[in-house]
């Protein structure tokens, strides 16, 4: 019966509140997850083939987007979160609207990309098949609280998968909390990973703070992998893979992809095992960008601009080794709203080094002086400070050349909704 | 050569909240003011150095912190050495409470500090978050705060300063920090050097004289300090 009025009062609110020019996309959610508490492990508790939950601090909304294309590539009715409302109440709501009329879903399997913090909610209510658990850094501790905190809230999710776990044997964190798991259960843990000549491209949250490497902390994994990334060059990665080599040629741009593809076609090899793998990693190639990582528009006076979404010293310091190049112009926009993170101190855990020598063209959003004071002490030149993000777009679309935004999650939301209005998208 | 001799106590344990920041704005202003920064950096287990000019040391988590306990108990009586020496520390977060005479966890578990400053700390139900402005002797001096921890100075212990905006030490009493001889806590992140460059040059003065007998400050652009923190004193959150 919840099934019903549950997503008969989800699909009403949402068609309510369709009229609202911004979002309210969680209120169908948060009306319906409290009248009716049970209503999301009900409704998940229908698919045949059960809840997957993709979790960890960088990469969760691309590697989603990587395992529904796998699935989706072999035939699966997949049902994910892919607005980016990956809570709770934003999981609630999208089942009211993806359901029929009767409450009932037309799908196969679920993939959720599920946020740290609601990681341990969320598994109270729905018991997942399989946890891949990508990474855990420092991010938002004013929101999240601290990384042993973090690391907790994707243990106990671990703790209630069904089948098994996949974690990344390089964050050394996680692959303590999924040992420890998996000493005590009776389920599958698989590990990605990469080649140790590689580790120095991926550093781990202790690598990131650590001043030396003297700790016992240090990054040197000894777990056998189901997925390696073995090698990279340009826009192709290789993998070894059951003791095979496989080579893609990717359309996502930087490494760190590479790893999160990893991550995918070692839960794609458990979800699907009648598949090839080498169709798994040509079908991996062929994944486009998600929101935020990498698209690109290009302006009337031919002028072109890329955004690139950093809100954390690992992600910052992904966004530095792929686009600190001195044939890029770069414009940082940092904000401190809720969503971005009050505390903006982790800047000074990335370290900008790598643009001595290069004039950073401008620096925007609430903590436009914040970030041009941290490049400051690393010896690298801001031209101009412009805390009005409305005013960016003018002031880059002028001259000619390829501009690379580097902007915190709120800033990239108001630039893409402006760049979706005077750009074409390319 | 004016070479300053700087000791980070525990960068692997106590950095959460950029705290590296405080280390590499002293480094850069003690080049710009002529001086010669070295950093060492202090593990447990590690034997101090003979010369130390400057001591910092950060926030960290819970659980680091119970590892470095054991540590800074064994080298506390050289710490008061220094400390009675007049050498310049800024002690922010986690270090802060481990400098005081003890630290009782939510649970009730009793974590043994130093005792340079004669405070302790009592875990607290909620966190204490957000952007902090202080009075001091040395200025308006702004922050980020985020800590359960609450300190309570016992009377008679000097303060750092008086809390404008913010939480502060406890939450209740508008003190924020504390100052005994040369040595400050803070519960002010952010990180507090960078964006308190005038703090920063009072702690390279005292360390300064201490060393040469004298300071003579250079002229330093700090416009972008000044504009961020013209800023922060309009953040009402």
């Amino acid at each position: 019966m919840q099934k019903f009025l549950g997503t008969l009062l989800g699909k009403s609110i949402r068609l309510a509140v369709s009229f609202r020019p911004n979002g309210g996309h969680a209120l169908p959610g948060l009306v319906v997850d409290r009248l009716f508490p049970g209503y999301l492990s009900a409704m998940l508790k229908q698919l045949p083939e059960g809840v997957i939950f993709i979790t960890g601090t960088n990469g969760k909304t691309t590697t989603t987007k990587m395992v529904v294309k796998l699935l989706e590539g072999s035939g699966k009715r997949v049902l994910t979160n892919s607005t980016g409302s990956n809570m709770v109440r934003g999981a609630v709501s999208g089942l009211a609207k993806d359901a029929s009329f009767f409450g009932k879903l037309d799908f196969d399997i679920a993939i959720l990309e599920v946020d740290e913090a609601s990681a341990r909610p969320l598994s109270r209510k729905v018991k997942p098949r399989w946890v891949l658990a990508l990474n855990v850094s420092r991010d938002q501790l004013d929101r999240f609280g601290e990384v042993d905190t973090i690391a907790q809230h994707l243990k106990f999710a671990m703790d209630q998968a069904t089948e098994g776990v996949i974690a990344n044997a390089g964050d050394l964190l996680l692959a303590k909390v999924a040992t420890e798991m998996a000493s005590k259960k009776d389920v599958q843990l698989d590990f990605f990973g990469t080649a140790d000549k590689l580790q120095k491209f991926f550093p781990n949250d202790f690598d990131l703070a650590a001043v030396d490497h003297n700790s016992k902390l240090k990054t040197n994994h000894q777990q056998s992998l189901a997925v390696e990334l073995e090698d990279f060059d340009g826009q192709e990665a290789k993998y070894l893979i059951g003791g095979k080599n496989y080579q893609a040629r990717f359309k996502l741009s930087g490494q760190h992809n590479f790893l999160n593809g990893a991550a995918a076609l070692a839960l794609a090899k458990r979800l699907l095992p009648q598949s090839e793998t080498s169709d798994l990693v040509a079908q991996l190639a062929k994944v486009p960008i998600a929101f935020g990582r990498g698209e690109s528009y290009r302006f009337k006076s031919g002028a072109t601009v890329e955004l690139v979404l950093v809100k954390n010293p690992a992600s910052f310091r992904q966004a530095l080794a792929s686009y600190a190049d001195k044939k890029h112009q770069l414009v940082i926009a940092i904000n401190d709203n809720i969503a971005d993170g009050r505390d903006v101190s982790w800047l000074w855990d990335v370290d900008f080094s790598s643009l001595v020598g290069q004039t950073i063209k401008l620096t925007s959003g609430t903590r436009a002086a914040d970030i041009a004071l941290r490049l400051q002490y690393d010896g690298v030149k801001v031209a101009n400070i412009e805390p009005d993000l409305n005013k960016v777009l003018s002031q880059i679309s002028q001259q000619p050349g390829h501009k690379v935004v580097l902007a915190t999650y709120t800033a990239m939301l108001k630039l893409y909704v402006s760049l979706n209005k005077r750009a074409e998208k390319i | 050569m004016k070479d300053i001799r700087i000791l980070h106590l525990y960068p692997n344990e106590m950095n959460t909240y950029g705290d590296h920041g405080n280390v590499l704005t002293l480094r850069r202003r003690l080049e710009w003011h002529g001086y010669t920064p070295h950093v060492s950096y202090h593990h447990p287990g590690d034997k101090l150095p003979d010369k130390i000019d400057i001591v910092i040391g950060g926030g960290g988590q819970d659980s680091a912190q119970a590892d470095v306990q054991n540590d800074i108990l064994r080298i506390g009586a050289q710490l008061h050495k220094l400390a009675e020496a007049k050498v310049p520390m800024l002690m922010v977060c986690g270090t802060f409470q481990l400098f005081g005479h003890r630290f009782l966890t939510h649970d009730g578990q009793e974590v043994k500090g130093i005792g340079i400053f004669d405070a302790e700390t009592i875990g607290g139900p909620v966190r204490m978050i957000g952007n902090v402005m202080v009075k001091s002797d040395f200025g308006t001096l702004f922050g980020f705060e985020n800590h359960s921890g609450q300190t309570n100075l016992a009377p008679g212990q000097a303060t750092f300063g008086k809390v404008i905006r913010g939480k502060g030490n406890s939450g209740s009493d508008k003190t924020e920090g504390a100052r005994v001889h040369n040595v400050f806590g803070t519960y002010l992140h952010g990180p507090f050097l960078p964006n308190n460059p005038a703090f920063c040059d009072e702690l390279i003065k005292i360390a300064a004289i201490n060393r040469f007998g004298e300071f003579t400050p250079a002229q330093i652009d700090d416009s972008l300090a000044d504009l961020a923190r013209s800023n922060a004193r309009r953040r009402h959150y």
